[in-house]
């Protein structure tokens, strides 16, 4: 077995070995960690799939870390209420099943982000930074200002979400579900990163004129990552919502853009399994940190300059000892 | 005479006051070596540049086996089959040897949205990119790492990747740049059998090279097309002779 394998299996059992020991031990709160750690790990993955892969270094992953996030919260709100989401062409009522709430949830954010990612990836560089930031503020001042949904206050949902044969309110089941999430999209990208399409992908990042010279159009390639990094991030968004079962405009913010680019950049960008150990860095600083002191972050920021400083491939990068590459 | 694979109707470039390509006609007749020669801000490669469609001529024409080509983006010029190497070399480095070619063989197929099978099991990649890494002498290399070559053998990855489009012309800048003496050599018996695969056309300093390869030389001066003929006519004229060659000839 190779090291990286070695690596990608250690993060992973530590993630889910953490959550079992936890659960056995009887500290539910820590199983519920480790389950924020697995979502928000969800989120790095999607935008590692159009940042680590495709050098698409977008600023406004929030928006369809936040769309995922209303989508569920508003099926489920409507749910509840029983009064139907809009009955124009036809009544479409709320729902609480999250397997019917999911494909709802890849739709909304694949469209925004095919919306999105055709406007912005005309441009390239820091004016991608800036034009994909403009339009997850856009999203998120919409949100604010929209009072259907609990404006700036967000929007309560009270139970979690169902899935068939599950008690979802039992935190290891919910914890299962969403690990379960993770390895899917995990396997996906590992698949894709060695077909066709992630070739293409990966060569477009390293040499764009080459890429071209041998016949391939990078807009076609770039934004099909974008959607599909958007899809797996609205995933994570609508997880996110169920964990809290709450949704608020912060989950749009342009700082929760720049937390799912920390969870990249710390764990190793372009590494398969380094959101996952950026994501479970960080909630694990925030939790031992956070209760000492609300300037907690001001460690996080030296462990963020250490990491760009001396291994810019992460701690993945680091443990697997090589600089930037693949997983 | 056959019909021209490349033929290219009095281009024009004019980049404000400075007219970089101007009133350029050149064909590449199938089965030669066509090589381009000029000093250095002659134009060369802003010529190169409008024929791949990096670049959009004011005025002219380029049509590539008697079609029109001026309205197509690059990727759809290189589909058609006109190969390209670039004047530094330009590979991915971090992709092995295989799956460098295996791109080159991708793009070539236009099909580049495959999700699920891998590259390396996907045998109307590997096969075709084994046979073009094996032409150029490159066996045993496919797994290293493009970055890892030497100057030499990135040149011939360059042209395993250009081989890969199975084009029906090239179009080499400056191949022969940074080789070594004998690195050159081998490079130009290389070079010199790839005429049977498609034309070449040829943008190079190296006069010997040129001289052991061209069926034809043009010479380009100040953007100006100066003289056109075979080697002997071309070292025979007295004007390339005074603009170009000087002491050399």
């Amino acid at each position: 077995m190779s090291r990286i394998a070695v690596i990608n299996l250690a993060t992973l059992g530590l993630l889910i070995g953490g959550a079992l020991t936890a659960h056995l031990t009887g500290h539910a709160f820590l199983v519920t960690l480790a389950t924020k750690a697995a979502i928000f790990a969800l989120a790095g993955v999607g935008l590692n799939f159009a940042l680590g892969y495709g050098g698409l270094v977008s600023f406004g992953h929030a928006a369809f870390f936040g769309i995922g996030g209303y989508v569920t919260g508003i099926l489920a709100s409507h749910a509840m209420s029983g009064q139907p989401l809009t009955t124009l062409p036809y009544t479409m009522n709320g729902t609480n099943e999250m397997l019917a709430i999911w494909p709802m949830v890849l739709l909304v954010s694949g469209l925004a982000a095919l919306a999105i990612g055709a406007l912005s990836l005309r441009t390239s560089g820091v004016y991608f930074i800036m034009v994909t930031l403009a339009f997850a503020q856009m999203i998120y001042w919409f949100a604010v200002g929209w009072p259907a949904y609990g404006g700036e206050d967000g929007l309560s949902f009270y139970v979690r979400n169902a899935f068939p044969g599950v008690q979802t309110m039992q935190p290891l089941s919910w914890f299962l579900i969403c690990a379960g999430l993770l390895l899917m999209t995990l396997g996906f990208t590992a698949v894709v990163m060695r077909a066709r399409f992630g070739l293409a992908l990966q060569a477009a990042r390293r040499n764009t004129q080459r890429t071209v010279a041998v016949g391939i159009r990078p807009f076609g390639i770039r934004l099909t990552a974008f959607v599909l990094s958007a899809m797996i991030t609205g995933l994570a968004g609508s997880l996110y919502a169920d964990l809290n079962r709450f949704v608020s405009p912060a989950m749009l913010s342009w700082y929760m853009s720049g937390e799912i680019m920390v969870f990249v950049i710390l764990g190793g960008v372009g590494r398969l399994v380094g959101p996952v150990a950026g994501a479970m860095l960080f909630v694990t600083m925030e939790h031992l940190l956070g209760g000492i002191s609300d300037y907690w972050q001001v460690l996080l920021g030296l462990v963020l300059l250490g990491v760009v400083l001396w291994s810019p491939g992460g701690i993945v990068g680091m443990l697997s000892g090589r600089g930037r590459g693949h997983a | 005479m056959h019909d021209a694979i490349l033929d290219i109707r009095r281009l024009r470039k004019a980049f404000g006051a400075l007219t970089a390509t101007d009133d350029v006609s050149l064909t590449l007749y199938p089965g030669e070596i066509h090589a381009l020669i000029g000093p250095n801000g002659a134009g060369k490669s802003t010529l190169i540049k409008q024929i791949v469609g990096e670049l959009r001529p004011d005025a002219g024409e380029v049509r590539f086996e008697g079609q029109r080509i001026d309205g197509l983006d690059a990727a759809a010029r290189a589909r058609l089959g006109l190969a390209r190497s670039f004047q530094v070399s330009s590979v991915i480095p971090d992709f092995t040897v295989l799956q460098n070619v295996c791109l080159a063989v991708q793009g070539g197929s236009g099909r580049s949205f495959g999700f699920l099978r891998p590259i390396l099991s996907d045998s109307g990649l590997t096969e075709p990119a084994g046979f073009h890494i094996r032409q150029v002498g490159l066996d045993g290399r496919e797994q290293i790492a493009a970055g890892a070559l030497s100057h030499g053998e990135r040149r011939k990855l360059e042209v395993a990747m250009a081989l890969a489009l199975r084009p029906r012309a090239f179009l080499l800048d400056e191949p022969m740049a940074g080789m070594g003496t004998e690195g050159a050599g081998q490079l130009v018996s290389l070079l010199s059998g790839l005429r049977t695969e498609a034309p070449i056309l040829l943008v190079e300093h190296d006069m010997d090279a040129v001289f052991a390869l061209a069926d034809r030389i043009s010479v380009l001066v100040y953007g100006r097309i100066v003289a056109t003929g075979s080697v002997d006519e071309i070292r025979a004229n007295p004007e390339v002779r005074r603009s170009y060659l000087g002491e050399e000839a």
